[in-house]
């Protein structure tokens, strides 16, 4: 019975470290359904009657819907025109190694590398002199450019995996390229696209930066109306604030939840491969 | 075919990185200030000199070279630490929630972390000073105060980013080919030989690997700063992409922002340069 109890203890202070590294997030889930009276109540009250209005007014507000669409908008289709063009020039660079390949592969990451107002600097400059600031087509352009290395260092690392003998039957057999690619490569690195897909989607949805500095009113997402849009009759308007950022926490927890196998693999730009 | 293949990716490339990069580089050598009005009049490498003779700086890229240094250690540390505990978790009752929550902090908008970590350190109503209070200590407003600030923004990023070395330690000891495991076993190797010759012998890639990015990434820390303090208070928290950020969309000196954010792009080309050294490295140990 000693190893049982043992175990027990040991699975109880795994538990206490994920609930310690959870306990921020929770602590805001919590106070979004307290009263504005009760947020700022000192001490700060533990049990309370839970109130769904600070949801009630999120959902009312005209101008939150319409930041919410932008950052499901922004994100998905960025990532989609990301991911498609990305494949086609990791297949490239897999299957065929032009001239240069390790270089491309090389200026494609440092663009990530960048701190994000060295990058977004000329590209203000640019959006400013071309009339492209706040418009939906230069936003979405500009997160695909942005999603593009990290899928194609994925992408690339997984065909890299597929032996290119499979490309050799297909040609041998009759098959033309785009039946190779879309019959035997794509079922093969699926597990790749899902990850480009679902981590640059969690990259276009935090983002703020960008969207602040060559976004506007039209196109802004929810953590610019976050930074921005924080005072509210003098103060913080924390009723407000603790709903908004729950909503928003959402999908990411979820896709840690869901997409857990693939989490190495989306944080590390596909270079380390395996599950925890 | 393969040139055809490599067009769409090109042309992104091309408008969105190359030309606004060239862009940058040429803007550089200018004087150039978007409220002025004025047309940017060449200066040569002048804006490079007043930034190198810039205290102010030098003294925000040392606060950043802290910041990294400190929060990618004890995130190291920690991470290593915790990813050994977690190691023999296969049989944790609902593992996958628990470790949902422990990975959660390093996905979520880093805005919104700021944000209610804010709430957190609130010097009248945050839960931490109610905390602190309760057992005797006086309340501190962590984020207004010039002596607490830096460790206060340091520890949300230790915070968010723990999670992440726990992942690439998870995934270091899973590398690690179970015949050494128990041949270390069957050998009673003590805990610090199986620490040093297996899991940093196998691991040591995927480790090194997981330090760079952070570095990288914490070299970049922007968003998380800019809901909590935005550099404050003074310049306490600054770090060198919120000086680049104060320098070109607050003051609007195009010229003297171009030619920083140059540096820095070539300090982060030397940061790529070394990951992509490290994977060559694990490549050919593989091989």
């Amino acid at each position: 019975m000693r190893t049982s109890w043992r175990e027990h203890a040991y699975h109880a202070v795994l538990w206490l470290v994920a609930l310690v590294f959870f306990a921020p997030i929770a602590w805001i889930l919590l106070s979004s359904f307290k009263t504005a009276d009760q947020i700022l109540a000192t001490p700060p009250v533990l049990l309370f009657r839970p109130t769904l209005d600070n949801y009630v007014q999120l959902f009312a507000r005209e101008s939150f819907l319409h930041q919410l669409f932008n950052s499901l908008f922004l994100s998905i289709s960025a990532v989609l025109i990301a991911v498609a063009v990305s494949f086609l020039a990791a297949f490239s660079f897999s299957r065929f190694k032009p001239a240069g390949t390790d270089f491309l592969m090389f200026l494609l990451l440092s663009i990530r590398m960048l701190p994000g107002s060295a990058a977004i600097l000329p590209v203000y400059l640019m959006y400013v002199g071309f009339g492209w600031k706040d418009t939906y087509a230069g936003m979405i352009l500009f997160y695909a450019m942005f999603s593009i290395p990290f899928s194609v260092w994925i992408l690339k690392g997984f065909i890299d995996g597929v032996s290119p003998r499979f490309d050799e039957t297909g040609r041998v057999n009759g098959a033309s390229w785009l039946r190779i690619i879309t019959r035997t490569i794509l079922p093969q690195v699926m597990p790749g696209v899902i990850a480009a897909l679902i981590f640059n989607f969690i990259f276009v949805w935090n983002e703020f930066l960008f969207n602040y500095i060559i976004g506007g009113l039209q196109t802004s997402n929810v953590p610019v109306a976050l930074s921005t849009g924080l005072y509210s009759s003098g103060g913080v308007d924390w009723t407000f604030i603790s709903a908004l950022t729950s909503v928003y926490l959402v999908p990411p927890v979820l896709v840690v939840y869901f997409f857990q196998r693939y989490l190495l693999v989306g944080m590390t730009f596909g270079t380390v491969r395996g599950e925890v | 075919m393969p040139g055809l293949l490599l067009i769409p990716v090109l042309a992104f490339f091309i408008v969105w990185n190359t030309i606004p990069t060239l862009w940058l580089l040429g803007l550089s050598f200018y004087r150039f200030s978007l409220t002025s009005g004025r047309a940017p009049i060449y200066a040569g490498l002048l804006n490079f000199q007043n930034i190198l003779n810039d205290s102010g700086v030098w003294l925000d890229l040392s606060r950043t070279l802290l910041f990294v240094v400190s929060g990618v250690g004890i995130q190291t540390v920690l991470g290593m630490l915790l990813g050994l505990l977690f190691w023999n978790s296969q049989r944790l009752p609902g593992r996958r929630v628990a470790l949902t929550m422990l990975f959660a902090p390093m996905v979520l908008t880093p805005v919104a972390s700021g944000t209610f970590w804010r709430l957190i350190y609130d010097p009248t109503f945050g839960v931490l000073n109610a905390i602190l209070r309760g057992i005797g200590l006086s309340g501190t407003n962590f984020l207004g105060d010039s002596s607490t600030a830096f460790a206060a923004v340091l520890v949300v990023d230790i915070w968010m980013w723990t999670p992440f070395m726990v992942l690439m330690t998870l995934a270091a000891l899973a590398s690690v080919p179970k015949a050494e495991l128990e041949a270390a076993e069957i050998d009673q190797l003590t805990w610090w030989q199986r620490l040093r010759l297996v899991l940093l012998f196998h691991g040591k890639y995927i480790l090194m690997l997981g330090i760079l990015l952070r570095t990288i990434d914490s070299f970049k820390t922007m968003d998380l700063i800019y809901n909590m303090t935005f550099g404050g208070p003074g310049t306490t928290t600054q770090l060198v992409a919120i000086t680049l950020y104060r320098r070109a969309f607050e003051a609007f000196n195009m010229g003297w922002s171009s030619a920083l954010a140059v540096i820095l792009l070539l300090i982060s080309i030397a940061f790529t340069a070394t990951f992509i050294f490290v994977l060559h490295w694990r490549d050919k140990a593989e091989a």
